[in-house]
Formats: structure tokens, C-alpha cells, sequence
């Protein structure tokens, strides 16, 4: 790169944000934002009657031709005849308007969950206008379903010079359309109790009865987003874009809160709660590109920055907390209120920059560092919100309560804020070399860095004492002792393994890869190795390294199709394993700390494998195949299979997918296109893990040995089938074209579980007999769906679309079994419902269009 | 959302005008025609002649954002005024191919049966498309595996809203291949593909990047924050499977289960999760309601009581319960 050219890259990187402010360019480089169309555009091109080019792409050959894979091409539409203005100008365009209707069970949340379908006016518009003369344009198009669900984008610039696109969309998302929540204040920072249910004192009855009467509610979570970007060339060598985008996201979510388990009879509460959204995020982008004869570079800036008004949910929990002493030792006070911190605010900075080189042999080179920021510095909240006193009185000199007002201060912390930050780092260095037709190598080198320079400690200023008052205080009101915290200067805490830091995770993770690549006539092969170095830091590994080769063969049929196979075979091993690495940020750490006679129980058995860390083995086979058949028809197939074998007695120990797909496209006329497709995939997920005996707690954590004996260990299989069908067809008639597309979707998941005794089953179902059984009720998702749309010309500039969509669907999900009758448990209650089990819904709407 | 509306509204006319200053023509037109390896001798012969026999080809050409950026760069004489070569610009000298069309190998051909290596048709088209999020074409996965620019775009005509791709969309493009992803995207939990919303591009860039699923930014992590920004955090207390990848919980493609999640409730966390006491019980069907009801296995299961397992910003957070 001459000195001219950096100095032109420094310049503009420093004009570049007075001149434009906004863009992205890039195109496929563009993170989101890529693609603009809703439930009733799905390819965001609001064409109103798309009609086929009648003599097709060509008169040398009437039929269409194939990609070098082997897959037809679509007949091209009849553009929209262009206007000439008087100066110059071209245009075409096509406003419509209309109204969509839906029927039968239209509330369910499968049929609306991204489309949102309701009784609405709707409308769709693209207007286009071009300067042949200099090159300019201009798109204009969009949507709208409803004003949650809509786009409109513009594009305009001049071709090969300059580009600038602003769009505006709306996204919905429902959660449940069927939500009970007993609260008031849904949607807001504080759910508070209806009248009749006190705050901490209400009976199982009470809860019941509210939940009877809660309003079912629908909770939605809708995106709106919109920008600007603009991308130009500065000169001959010198392109210069920007971005700028703004996301709300708002609604609300099922959320949780826990007052301690409910699991024991009577003693704590368990809240499905609903959490506000109410999220700004703006990004922003800004980059030079550089491409010379020789030189290619890219220096980027990206920048986002998270807002969240509503950064925490209080709640109040309705029910009345024992202790496990029973009645005769009550709470010392009543637990009612509990608190979530909700997402902090975040700023996010990048900054890239990627180096080629082009060399001789057809190669390139190439060096890429980028660096980035995440930080947030939010307040924190105080460790509780309860008033007066918690805990549990037992006697004199047994005293495990504590005062609230000691906790439910910021002055409790030993910092106000969260000066939270991570800090990564990338380098990328690739040589890639064509030296001749039939054969190519590559090599590239990785290293990529997450640090991680939170450092919090969990110390009350105020009382001296470490760790923080655990579930709202609930724990320790209802287990003696269990309050959270350590402190050294009372005997009655300063045996306590509690949490006291934060743990800083990070990473460092450096790839090398070495690969060569043959074309040998129609055939092509590929090998690559590559070595994975993973070091973590305060993980139970500090390295694993996987080793990985991969291969592959493409086949250039004799009939125009391909045919791809590809093998990968992978090592996973790594240094050893350490159960239990916490130890830095737990109480035991802390002087002072007295070991509890017998020892410390067991955090967790050593035979445990984290399946993000453990020894595994993996294969992977794929093939894909596009086979022409005839001039106007191609079949396609893809089979895949997947192996993990994990070296662990506890923990994940296997998944296998295997599976398929077969299409088949026919498009013999640009009047006619058919196509069908059927597809399969099994998956099969294993893990055994081990229940410990809680009547024999202490340090051994062997398995086999008295904290998890042989006979606590379980296994549980997750098995699930998917099947896929869909057939399509368009068929012109004249100035009519019909589309219909029909699919099916039906999936399966069961569970099954295995165990040696009732050691191995929860407590709570231990004393089932057989309703244990040896697997969960199946899982199902089932929808048939039918589409279905007519165009037609009602004169020169008029046409009308008439389209309709109708579902058939059932649904089962174990974790909801019951939630139809009933919500409320025990000192459980719940909000969702869960999704609709049957339904059938649709959709029907009518939209005139006028094309200018 | 008003600011950023606003925002646009007065940028966008601002920064067209900005740009629009400059009044050059496209980077196409004048372009060097690419060399033909089947076909050496071949000299030009201009874009007259090959309308000659393609005329439809041209009409349909004419809709493309590329013969935009010809036409513009022709009528400023950018191309030195030595004619219209636009056809050339990418099929290379026609004279051999005039003299002789039924030579498969006469001209640059970039469909099946063209008997121009894919190598040279790519570099055909990367001549003008060089760098940007092209930069690292060479070397990736899609081009070690043989694939051709046309193999997901069709230059000659106007098939799709942007991009002049060979489907009417990006995941029709990607589904060509990618069928078993596209019928993820059919199951119970999905992000918005099948609903028109996004495309498979929002995450990947098909062109290359320097990770191996090709995705945009440096991890997978980076990737889900460009939309779940509230996850990047950093939190308080982290989470270390979510801090380390999102994909260690979550198939972003599709999902049996609920929010994407791998596998079922609590049998996900329960692969981590063995520490003593509640966390690894086994779960039975008689924990579900109706029976002897669990809240480990209820509704929302784990994250009825771990809410904020994707990190917690409380001091009373280690275990996600605040």
C-alpha cells in the first residue's frame, strides 16, 4: 500500500463520520437487517401479480437454464413497465390496499407466535424509479399486516457509486396467548397482589381461587426497528460506509421468582412471574474499504449500545414460608418480597481491521486483528428488599435471623456499581494458495482472547460479613443457617461454603488449520486438519485441545447435477479434570473460614464430565446431491449423520443425529412450477448423572463412594423423530396465477428414563410406586398448513390478490400437563398456561392493487 | 423509535445529496475483459453482436441492478469509448464464440455443463466484487467445496427483491443445499425465517468469513448479541456455558423444546448439574402436575427459580435467582 493510500485511509476514516453518519454496505457482510418482508409478504417483494416473462430467458433455449450445480433456475416475472418522466427518469410502481380476517381458533399461539394474524386493514406498496443517464435510483417498498407487523424500506443511489438505505420494520413476537397471571402491574417493574391475597400470609386456597379469576392475558414481545446507512465510493480505490439503527423491543415475558423450594411440603413458594421489556438498542457502523491491485483493506468500527428502562421486577409472593423444624419454630419474620435484577445497560465497541495481500501462486494473504469492548457500570441493587426481621430463632445462642435493614441498603455492598467489562481480542493470519488449476493449499492461524476484568466482592460493610442474604431470604427462613452468608466472627456462620466473588470466565483459544485442495476433471477432494487449542480460566479444565480432520469429495455429474460428501472426524482430550476449581470464590477461601467437622460435602461427584469440556469423540458424514432429471425437473437429497461419543460416567454422554431430505422441482413452463419435499431427522441425546444421599453427606465425592453411591446413578435418553412434508404448486392461467402450498410438520420427543433404586428418584415421587414409570408422557408438535392464493387482472392498471391460510395443529409438552385445570400447586403458581394444545385457524385476505 | 425515524428522515435526503456530489459512472463499465482459458485468441467483438442471438437475454438483463451500473458507466464514457462490452465484461472475448457457439468452451459460461472452471468463472465475477465481505472468498468452506457464484446468484435477471439471486430469497438460495436446516426451521421453537422476518444471511455471510460456519463476527456469542443485546452483559455473576457459547444451550436453526433450547427441561441443565442436593434428583412423570408436583420439572422447570440464567447483574445473584 503506497503512503498516499494510508494517507487517504487515515483522512477518510476521520472525514468519513462528518460527511455521512450512517450506512453499512456490505451487503452479506451486514449483520441483520438483510432481509424485509412478514407473514404476508414473505419474500418482501410486493409484487401484486407476478406473471412470467413470456419468451422466458432466452430464444436459443425456451427451457431454463441450470446453476453449475445443477438446480434450475426460476423463470424470471414480468417486470412492471417503466414510465418515462420529462426529465429523464424512469418509473413503475404498485400501490394496494385491502383487509385480512382470520377465523376459527385464532388466539393460538402457534398460528400467530411471528405473524401476528388479526382482523386487519392491510396494505403493500413498491415504487421504483431509475436515471439511465447517470445511473441513479431508487427503491421505495413495504408492507403492512398490521402496526406490529410491517416494513417499508428505501434504497437510492447511483449504480456503482453510491448507495444509501433507511427502513423502518416491525416485528412481533408472542410469547402466550394464553397467560394468567394473578399480579397487577404486568408490564410494569412491580407486580403487586390482588386484594384477598396478602403478601406472605395467604393460603393454598386463596391462590387457587385468584388464579380461577385471572384475566388470560396475551404476552408479546414487538420489535421496531430503523435506520440509515449509506455506502460510497470516496475514490477510485476507496469506499467509505456507514450505519446507523435503533431497535425498541417492548412487551413482556414469562419470568420466575423463587421464595425457596416448594418441594418441601409447606415451607417455601415458587412464583411464575411475568417480566417487563423494555429495551433501546442502537448500533452503529462505520468503515473504509481499501482495494488495490495488490492490497485489499477493511477498517471498521462497530458500536452498539443497550439500554433497558426497566432494569428490575419486584414482585410479591403470596405465600406463607415454614421452616423445615415445623410449626413449633416458625420464621422469625414474613418473607414476601422478592427482586430480580433485570439486564444492565451495556456499550459494545469494535474495531477491525482486515489486511490482504494478493502474492504470486494465485495466492492471498491475509491479516485480520480486531479488538472489542463490553462494559456496563449499572447500579446495583440492594441484596434484599425485605423488611424487619428474617431468618429463623431457634434459641438463645441459636440465632440465625438477620436484620433486614443491614441488607436492604446499597450501603451493604462494597461497591455501588457493577464495573463490569470483557475485553476480547482477535487475530487471524491466512495464506490461501491456487498455484495451479488442479490443486490449492491453505493455512491459517487464530488466536482469539476473552478477558474478563469483573471483579466483585460479595461483603456487607455494614455487618462485616460475606456473601449476601440467599432467595429474598426465604432460604434462611425456612432452612436454619441457610441464610447466605459466611462470617468469620460468629461460629454459627463461619463454617458456611457460601458464594463471595464473582467468577471472571474467560477464555483463550488459538486454531491452526491446514488444508489442500484437488480438481481433478469432474472430480474435486478437500482435507483440511486443524488443531483447537482451548484454555479457560476458572473452568474444570485449563486446556482442551481438539484435533480434527476433514474431508471432502465433490462429483460433477454427467448430467449436470453435483454430488458433495463430506467426513470429519474429531479428538477431543485435555488436561485434568478438577471437579470442583471454585474453591478461589467461595467462602472456604476467606480466613477465618473453620472446616465443619467430617470435612466439606462434596460440591459435586468427581466423575462429572461438562460436556463443553469433557474427552469426546465426533464423526460427521454429510451428502448432498442435486440431480437433473429431464430438461424442466431436478431431484435433490441431503443425508447427515452426526456422532459424539463423550468419555464421561457422569454427565452427556452420547448424541447421535442422523437424517434426511428428498425434494423435487418441476418447472416445465413458465406457467407451471411444482415442487415437493420430504424430510426426516432422529436424534438421540444421552446423559447419566447421580442423585446423592442426602442422609450420608461429606467429602467423598467418588462415585461409588457414600455421597453418590453406585446406586443413586440414573440415565435418561432423549429420543426425538421429525418429519417434514410440503408440496407447492403456481400455475399461470392467462392473467391469473394460483399458488397453493401445503406442509406438514410432526414431531415427537420422548424421554425415557433408568435407575438402580428410588435413591436415585426426587424425594417427591419416591414414594410412587409405579407412576414412576420409566419415561416422561411424548412431546409432540403437529401442523398441517394450508396456503393458498389467487391473482388476477381486473383491468390495465388493477389487479386483485385473494389468499388464505389455514392451520391444523396439536401439541403436547409434559411440562405443562395439568396447567389446563389448573395453575396453582401446592405453594407453586404458575402463569402460563402453556400453548394450545388443538387448534385450527385461518387466515383469509383480499388486496386490490393499481400499478402506475 | 421516533429519534431513529426522525434520524432517517433527515439523513437519508442529506446523505444522498452528500454522496450524490460526486457524479462518476460505475467501476464496471471499463472493466478488463477476462481472459478465457478455452478460448485465448478470442478478441472482442462488442455487446452489439451478441444481442444479435441473445436478444431475450438482454431484455431480461436489463432489469438488473447490473445493467444499471453499465448503462450509467457507458453513457459517461468511463469505458474509455471504445463501445459497449458489457456482455464481454463477464463472458470474456466473444469472437471465438460467434464464430463458433456450439463450442461449449468459446465463451465464459457460467451454468451447468459451461465448460469454464468454476475457479475462473468466480474469479470472473470477484474481478469487479473483489474485497468487502467477499475479502475472504478464497479459502472458505463454500468455495473449497467447489461452489460457483452462480450457483446462488443469477447476474442475467431479476428473480429476487436484492442481490439478483437464483431463488426469489436468500433461504430459498441456502435451502438449495441446506434442506435439512430449512426443515428446522419448521419446528416448534424457530427465529422468524419461515415468517418472512429474517434470512439466513442476518447470521452467516456465504461468502466467507474466518470462522468455519461463517458466521460474521468473531464468535458465536458476538453473533447472537447483534440481536440479543441484552444477553452481552457482562453480568455481575456470569453464567459459564452461556458466557462461553450460546450454542452450548441453544440450536439457533430449530427446536423441539421451548426458546430454542437443545433438549428438554431440566434434563439440559441436569447434563452440568450434579452438585449435591436438588440439582440431580431424577425427575419422573410423577413430579408433573396432577401427581406429586415438582417445580424442577413444572412449566419453566430450572428457570422457575434460575430466571436470570444467561447472567445476573443482583449481588444476590450468584445463582441466578435474583
Amino acid at each position: 500500500m503506497s503512503k498516499s493510500s494510508l494517507v487517504c485511509l487515515c483522512i477518510g476514516s476521520m472525514v468519513l463520520p462528518l460527511a455521512a453518519g450512517a450506512a453499512d454496505p456490505s451487503n452479506s457482510g451486514r449483520i441483520t437487517d438483510l432481509h424485509f418482508g412478514n407473514a404476508l409478504d414473505l419474500r418482501g417483494w410486493g409484487v401484486a401479480l407476478d406473471l412470467p416473462a413470456q419468451d422466458g430467458m432466452s430464444l436459443l433455449h425456451p427451457d431454463m437454464l441450470r446453476t453449475p450445480s445443477g438446480a434450475l433456475y426460476p423463470y424470471p416475472g414480468e417486470p412492471l413497465a417503466m414510465q418515462q418522466a420529462d426529465n429523464g427518469w424512469l418509473y413503475s410502481g404498485s400501490f394496494g390496499g385491502g383487509y385480512a380476517t382470520t377465523f376459527g381458533d385464532d388466539d393460538s399461539l402457534w398460528f400467530n407466535q411471528y405473524s401476528d394474524w388479526g382482523d386487519d386493514f392491510i396494505a403493500q406498496f413498491s415504487f421504483n424509479m431509475e436515471h439511465p443517464e447517470t445511473g441513479r435510483f431508487a427503491e421505495f417498498r413495504g408492507t403492512h399486516q398490521n402496526e406490529h407487523n410491517q416494513f417499508y424500506r428505501l434504497r437510492a443511489g447511483q449504480a456503482g457509486r453510491y448507495r444509501v438505505e433507511a427502513f423502518y420494520r416491525d416485528v412481533p413476537h408472542l410469547i402466550s396467548t394464553n397467560a394468567r397471571p394473578i399480579w397487577n402491574g404486568v408490564g410494569t417493574q412491580a407486580l403487586t397482589l390482588p386484594a384477598g391475597l396478602p403478601p406472605g400470609a395467604s393460603t393454598v386456597a386463596q391462590v387457587t381461587a385468584a388464579s380461577l379469576a385471572a384475566t388470560r392475558r396475551t404476552l408479546r414481545v414487538d420489535r421496531t426497528r430503523a435506520g440509515v446507512s449509506i455506502e460510497g465510493e470516496l475514490s477510485r480505490r476507496f469506499t467509505g460506509y456507514a450505519s446507523l439503527a435503533n431497535e425498541q423491543r417492548e412487551g413482556t415475558r414469562l419470568w420466575g421468582g423463587s421464595m425457596f423450594f416448594a418441594f418441601i411440603p409447606g415451607t417455601g413458594g415458587v412464583n411464575e412471574t411475568v417480566r417487563p421489556i423494555d429495551f433501546s438498542t442502537t448500533d452503529t457502523a462505520l468503515g473504509l474499504r481499501y482495494v488495490g491491485e495488490v492490497w485489499r483493506a477493511n477498517v471498521s468500527y462497530a458500536g452498539s449500545f443497550f439500554r433497558n428502562r426497566k432494569d428490575r421486577l419486584d414482585y410479591e409472593s403470596p405465600f406463607t414460608l415454614t421452616t423445615v423444624l415445623g410449626p413449633a419454630v416458625p420464621p422469625a419474620g414474613v418473607i414476601s418480597h422478592g427482586q430480580f435484577s433485570l439486564e444492565p445497560d451495556n456499550d459494545y465497541h469494535n474495531l477491525r481491521i482486515e489486511l490482504s495481500r494478493q502474492l504470486g501462486w494465485n495466492g492471498t494473504l491475509s491479516l485480520t486483528a480486531s479488538g472489542a469492548t463490553m462494559r456496563q457500570n449499572d447500579d446495583l441493587l440492594a441484596p434484599v428488599t425485605c423488611t424487619g426481621i428474617g431468618g429463623i430463632f431457634i434459641a438463645p445462642g441459636v440465632d440465625y435471623t438477620f436484620n433486614c435493614a443491614d441488607w436492604n441498603t446499597p450501603a451493604a455492598l462494597s461497591q455501588r456499581t457493577a464495573d463490569a467489562r470483557i475485553d476480547t481480542q482477535m487475530v487471524d493470519l491466512r495464506a490461501v494458495f491456487r498455484p495451479t488449476s488442479s490443486f490449492g493449499w491453505r493455512a491459517s492461524l487464530r488466536h482469539y482472547e476473552e478477558d474478563n476484568k469483573t471483579d466483585y466482592l460479595a461483603y456487607n460493610p455494614l455487618t462485616g460479613q460475606y456473601g449476601y442474604i440467599s432467595e429474598n431470604g426465604s432460604q434462611g427462613s425456612v432452612v436454619p443457617g441457610e441464610t447466605g452468608i459466611f462470617d468469620p466472627g460468629n461460629p454459627l456462620y463461619a463454617s458456611y461454603v457460601v458464594p463471595i466473588r464473582n467468577v471472571p470466565f474467560e477464555y483463550t483459544q488459538t486454531t491452526a488449520e491446514l488444508g489442500a485442495d484437488w480438481w481433478l476433471g469432474r472430480h474435486s477432494f478437500g482435507a483440511t486438519y486443524s488443531f483447537d487449542r482451548n484454555e479457560p480460566e476458572h473452568r474444570e479444565r485449563t486446556r482442551i485441545d481438539e484435533q480434527r480432520l476433514m474431508l471432502s469429495w465433490l462429483y460433477r455429474l454427467r448430467t449436470g447435477g453435483t454430488l458433495r460428501l463430506s467426513y470429519e472426524i474429531a479428538d477431543r482430550t485435555g488436561d485434568a479434570y478438577n471437579h470442583d476449581p471454585y474453591h478461589a470464590f467461595k467462602s472456604i477461601s476467606l480466613p477465618g473460614f473453620v472446616m465443619p467437622p467430617g470435612g466439606l460435602t462434596a460440591h459435586t461427584t468427581s466423575a462429572m464430565r461438562k460436556y463443553d469440556l469433557s474427552d469426546r469423540r465426533q464423526e460427521k458424514v454429510r451428502a448432498i446431491m442435486i440431480h437433473p432429471v429431464g430438461l424442466a425437473a431436478t431431484v435433490s437429497a441431503t443425508v447427515y449423520g452426526n456422532y459424539n461419543d463423550y468419555d464421561a460416567a457422569i454427565g452427556r454422554r452420547g448424541t447421535w443425529t442422523t437424517g434426511g431430505t428428498l425434494q423435487w422441482d418441476y418447472q416445465p413452463t413458465e406457467k407451471t412450477t411444482l415442487n415437493a419435499y420430504l424430510g426426516y431427522d432422529y436424534s438421540h441425546l444421552r446423559i447419566a448423572n447421580v442423585a446423592d444421599d442426602e442422609g450420608n453427606l461429606g467429602p467423598d465425592p467418588s462415585l461409588g463412594g457414600p455421597v453418590y453411591p453406585l446406586a443413586n446413578r440414573w440415565t435418561e435418553d432423549d429420543r426425538e423423530d421429525s418429519y417434514n412434508a410440503g408440496l407447492s404448486l403456481r400455475q399461470v392461467f392467462g392473467q391469473q396465477v394460483l399458488d397453493i402450498g401445503y406442509s406438514f410438520v410432526y414431531t415427537q420427543g420422548e424421554i425415557g428414563y433408568d435407575y438402580d433404586s428410588l435413591g436415585a428418584v426426587a424425594g417427591t415421587q419416591q414414594g410412587l410406586g409405579g407412576l414412576i414409570g420409566n419415561g416422561f408422557p411424548a412431546n409432540y408438535y403437529r401442523l398441517h398448513a394450508l396456503d393458498a392464493g389467487l391473482s388476477t387482472r381486473l383491468g390495465e392498471r388493477w389487479t386483485a390478490r385473494l389468499s388464505a391460510r389455514y392451520e391444523l395443529g396439536r401439541f403436547s409438552d409434559f411440562h405443562y400437563m395439568g396447567f389446563a385445570d389448573q395453575l396453582v400447586y401446592a405453594h407453586r403458581v404458575y402463569t402460563d398456561v402453556g400453548p394450545t394444545r388443538r387448534y385450527d385457524a385461518g387466515m383469509v385476505a383480499l388486496m386490490f392493487n393499481y400499478q402506475l | 423509535m421516533w429519534r431513529a425515524v426522525f434520524a432517517s428522515l433527515i439523513m437519508v435526503p442529506a446523505l444522498w445529496g452528500l454522496a450524490g456530489a460526486a457524479q462518476t459512472a460505475s467501476d464496471f463499465f471499463g472493466a478488463a475483459l477476462p481472459a478465457n482459458p478455452h478460448a485465448t485468441e478470442a478478441t472482442s467483438i462488442g455487446s452489439a453482436t451478441c444481442v444479435a442471438c441473445h436478444s431475450v437475454e438482454k431484455t431480461r438483463f436489463a432489469h438488473t441492478q447490473h445493467e444499471r451500473a453499465f448503462k450509467a458507466g457507458a453513457l459517461s464514457g468511463a469505458g474509455g469509448g471504445s463501445g459497449d462490452h458489457t456482455c464481454e465484461t463477464c463472458h470474456g472475448p466473444g469472437s471465438a464464440h460467434a464464430a463458433n457457439p456450439a463450442d461449449a468452451g468459446s465463451i465464459i459460461r457460467f451454468t451447468s455443463g459451461s465448460a469454464t472452471p468454476v475457479a475462473v468463472q468466480n474469479a470472473t465475477c470477484i474481478g469487479c466484487h473483489e474485497a468487502g465481505a467477499r475479502q475472504h472468498w478464497l479459502g472458505s468452506v463454500h468455495e473449497a467445496r467447489g461452489l460457483a457464484c452462480s450457483d446462488c446468484h443469477n447476474p442475467m435477471a431479476r428473480t429476487s427483491p436484492e442481490g439478483l439471486l437464483a431463488k426469489h430469497s436468500i433461504n430459498e438460495v441456502c435451502s438449495t443445499c441446506h434442506q435439512d436446516v430449512r426443515a428446522k426451521f419448521n419446528r416448534r421453537s424457530h427465529m422468524p425465517l419461515p415468517e418472512g422476518q429474517m434470512s439466513c444471511a442476518d447470521c452467516h455471510n456465504p461468502h466467507g468469513t474466518l470462522t468455519r460456519p461463517l458466521l460474521k463476527t468473531d464468535s458465536v456469542n458476538t453473533t447472537c448479541y447483534a440481536c440479543h443485546a441484552e444477553k452481552r452483559g457482562p453480568f455481575l455473576f456470569e453464567h459459564a456455558p452461556a458466557r462461553g457459547n450460546c450454542l452450548n444451550c441453544h440450536d439457533p436453526h430449530g427446536s423441539n423444546q421451548q426458546t430454542l433450547l437443545a433438549m428438554p427441561l431440566p434434563m439440559l441443565c441436569q447434563q452440568c448439574h450434579t452438585m449435591t442436593r436438588h440439582p440431580n434428583d431424577l425427575q419422573t412423570r410423577g413430579g408433573l402436575g396432577g401427581f406429586s408436583a415438582d417445580e424442577r420439572l413444572m412449566g419453566r422447570s430450572c428457570l422457575t427459580c434460575h430466571s436470570n440464567v444467561h447472567g445476573s447483574n443482583n449481588p444476590s445473584g450468584a445463582r441466578y435467582h435474583k
